[in-house]
């Protein structure tokens, strides 16, 4: 019941997320490509940010929602919050993957170098092995009851990790700009901010959309397969 | 049955079993010694380079030990039907997570014990003086490796294709145990007194806390399947 009404509730909704997202990124790509201003040092190379930044923030927005749904699914047992889990995995290896491509990007011209072993970008590396992880535990596992309780734990431990790796690797070395925006205030000229908090919105509502979206097409999927099951059983099918 | 009993007579079990046919010990000790042959000679450097690369050379083995030690904790039970005995034990789901816990502990370090000396015969080493420090590293190090290990053995041990969902999933996770572990031994090599590299210690022992306490909860939702 509670399902079905959730499943609702994505459908009515889904539409406006995703015409939102939409609107939000073209014009945070448009005032970032175009209109704002090039950085002092870094000249038009700083671009990469609108795009960068924004990725990384969903990224660990993802996976934030991912150990929330896996600690719900542990509690309730909703085979639907499990869809959820396996969405917001998947989506999350898709915002990593993406921050780790326009990160080393920008990497090239700035540090001159691809990859270094920094606090971030090793945490980075190693949220995208333990997503790929997780979902390799997926297909590995034909229970899906036991496969979804499985996934739940792996999230989980995975979540406690992370602050764990960043800190015992920024002990070790460090290179990256600090955060530009902090306690300490904002850091970034006027004109960059308004792409910046666009693009960042943008694809953070893009993330909630795709969510909806893949979480739908997996709930159908597990029903689709549930009820194949059940008129195999009742012989209707030979 | 009192908790700390439970933890007690799983982790004796293990032991006797692993006395009686000396299965994993041997199998554990003799993958790090190849895999200590193999980079004793695909590297042939000076001194002051093997220095440098020492530590990670000692970790990965002790990794790739972790990897076949660890592994195969739970597969005995699986093999033997004990999995639905352990569910059915009338006991806190935690203490058969210890038990297992201790007992793995106990075998790695047993192989790494016997390992150091290795080390010296092919590195051409003096561990010696430094032997009580590395000892102390290794077994903080350990600690958490057995924690991540034997929680990963339970979860993936059920699985089609088990051995390679274990090292996949234990490896990154335990990157901070890795990092902290090599730099201790870094500084233990070196001869450095304790002091200068005393906080990668606390910082794994913190890890160690963290890494036990929540396996121990969590233990309960993979023995429920």
């Amino acid at each position: 019941m509670v399902a079905t009404r959730f499943i609702g509730w994505l459908r009515r909704f889904e539409k406006w997320f995703g015409f939102v997202a939409a609107i939000l990124i073209a014009a945070g790509l448009y005032t970032g490509l175009v209109t704002s201003s090039p950085d002092y040092y870094q000249g038009e190379v700083v671009r990469i940010m609108y795009v960068h930044v924004p990725f990384v923030q969903t990224a660990m927005l993802s996976y934030f929602t991912l150990f929330i749904c896996s600690i719900w699914y542990l509690w309730k047992r909703e085979s639907v919050v499990d869809n959820a889990c396996h969405a917001a995995a998947g989506l999350s290896l898709f915002f990593t993957a993406g921050g780790l491509l326009t990160g080393s990007i920008w990497g090239k011209p700035t540090w001159n170098a691809w990859w270094v072993w920094d606090p971030r970008l090793t945490s980075f590396a190693i949220l995208f092995l333990t997503l790929v992880g997780y979902l390799m535990l997926r297909t590995f596992l034909e229970d899906k009851e036991k496969g979804a309780t499985f996934c739940a734990i792996l999230a989980i431990i995975g979540f406690i990790d992370l602050p764990i790796i960043h800190f015992s690797v920024e002990w070790w070395r460090s290179l990256h700009q600090p955060s530009s925006i902090s306690t300490r205030g904002i850091s970034i000229a006027p004109d960059m901010m308004v792409p910046f908090t666009l693009m960042g919105v943008g694809v953070s509502i893009l993330f909630a959309y795709m969510l909806m979206v893949r979480t739908q097409m997996l709930y159908l999927q597990h029903l689709l397969e549930a009820k194949q099951g059940r008129l195999l059983s009742e012989g209707q099918f030979e | 049955m009192h908790f700390f009993r439970v933890v007690k007579w799983i982790a004796w079990k293990d032991l006797l079993s692993e006395y009686r046919n000396r299965e994993n010990i041997s199998s554990m000790f003799f993958f790090a010694l190849n895999v200590i042959l193999i980079f004793s000679f695909s590297f042939s450097l000076d001194p002051e380079t093997l220095k440098e690369i020492m530590p990670g050379i000692i970790w990965v083995a002790f990794g790739f030990t972790a990897i076949i030690g660890l592994g195969k904790s739970f597969l005995i039970e699986v093999n033997n039907d004990c999995m639905e005995y352990f569910q059915c034990l009338p006991v806190p789901k935690g203490a058969i997570y210890l038990g297992k816990f201790l007992g793995n502990l106990l075998f790695m370090l047993t192989v790494e014990i016997v390992l150091f000396p290795l080390f010296v015969l092919f590195f051409n080493l003096t561990l010696l003086d430094q032997f009580l420090p590395l000892l102390l590293i290794s077994t903080v190090a350990t600690i958490g490796l057995s924690a991540l290990g034997t929680l990963f053995s339970a979860l993936t041990v059920q699985i089609r294709a088990r051995e390679v969902m274990f090292p996949i999933l234990l490896l990154p996770l335990s990157v901070p145990i890795f990092i902290g572990a090599v730099e201790a031994t870094r500084g233990a090599l070196s001869g450095d007194p304790l002091s200068s590299y005393q906080h990668w210690i606390e910082l794994l022992g913190v890890f160690d806390v963290i890494f036990v306490v929540v396996s121990f909860w969590i233990f309960e939702f993979i023995l429920d399947y």
